[in-house]
């Protein structure tokens, strides 16, 4: 796997899969009672039963624990984005990703939803926090891309701009939020990676984000953020 | 694996012009080297336009590969030879359906 940046403290690419996320920000098209209902529903919970005999992991959860891997879940954030539901798959490949989501879109997932798809293959491996095997009911995804002033940047100034952001993540997985590693995004997408994290509450995300703010991480970042309770993905895929 | 299609955005970034025409000239050198490696192994580059016009990027590029696979391989040794470091980006990769429309 070729790295877009390298390992830190945190991070490490050691023993990781050729897994492929695939990422997704859908928006209901509303108004669809007539094209979409039970047919259309039992349709993508079938392709999900079948991605998931095909080796995908269908929730954040289940990069920590597969077991959890029976139950497909994503984020509920239409309550303060502009994006209904946001979620985190991984498949075997990157062409089982991108074959995958047209097989959803196809079930009927495109008839309830407009949908971003964001693929790209793992780079570092999952980090758990501390808490133990807690409730982490809360999702976060953030999407980054490296700027003009990372791009200008020596090597030596990255390197302590790693440094500092290793504190800032210690600090996360102190606030007991897991982090599912992070994925490369750019060969296909403006955004560079994504970072999923399980966490207690939303306060813990915010203390977390802060703690970014305070060692100055989006100096060389430009980011969007994404939150939401974590629900089963059949609650969230009606009309 | 589907025969795909990668479409790469870019303009330069602002310390591109900073670089003199032989350091320009060097990136590029290196940069094309990697193209050919790609079409070398069967990838087929439909070519490169101009839409700065329409768009926050100065050009878009087309390519095609045999695989997503190949796509991301391309993009991962064009970064490697630091092309993402003085070029600003928006790829998409499409694989192509068999039937047309859906």
């Amino acid at each position: 796997m070729t790295l877009l940046t390298g390992e830190t403290d945190v991070f490490s690419s050691a023993g990781t899969s050729k897994r492929c996320v695939v990422m997704f920000l859908a928006k209901r098209e509303g108004g669809v009672s007539d094209i979409f209902g039970a047919k259309e529903q039992a349709a993508i919970a079938a392709v999900l039963d079948e991605l998931k005999k095909e080796g995908w992991l269908l929730s954040i959860r289940s990069m920590f624990d597969p077991a959890a891997n029976n139950q497909a879940a994503a984020l509920d954030t239409g309550f303060t984005h502009s994006v209904d539901v946001a979620g985190v798959f991984e498949a075997p490949t990157i062409s089982a990703a991108i074959e995958g989501t047209v097989r959803l879109e196809r079930a009927g997932w495109a008839r309830l939803f407009a949908t971003e798809w964001l693929i790209g293959p793992r780079e570092f491996a999952p980090v758990k926090g501390t808490g133990g095997e807690i409730e982490r009911p809360w999702g976060f995804l953030a999407l980054w891309e490296w700027n003009d002033a990372w791009s200008a940047a020596t090597p030596e100034q990255r390197a302590e701009y790693d440094l500092e952001c290793d504190i800032a993540f210690k600090g996360d997985l102190a606030l007991d939020i897991n982090i599912a590693g992070r994925h490369r995004l750019d060969w296909a997408h403006g955004w560079h990676h994504l970072g999923a994290w399980e966490a207690v509450s939303p306060e813990a995300i915010d203390q977390a984000i802060t703690g970014h703010e305070d060692v100055a991480d989006f100096i060389f970042t430009t980011s969007r953020h994404f939150m939401g309770r974590v629900r089963p993905l059949h609650e969230l895929i009606a009309a | 694996m589907s025969e795909s299609i990668w479409i790469h955005y870019s303009r330069p970034r602002p310390h591109w012009y900073r670089l003199t025409a032989e350091q320009q000239a060097e990136k590029k050198a290196g940069w094309a080297l990697v193209e050919k490696a790609s079409i070398d192994a069967g990838a087929t580059r439909v070519g490169s336009y101009h839409v700065r016009g329409q768009h926050d990027f100065q050009t878009v590029d087309i390519w095609q590969f045999a695989s997503p696979e190949a796509a991301f391989d391309h993009w991962a040794r064009l970064t490697s030879a630091g092309y993402n470091e003085l070029f600003a980006f928006s790829n998409n990769v499409g694989i192509a359906l068999q039937e047309g429309h859906s």
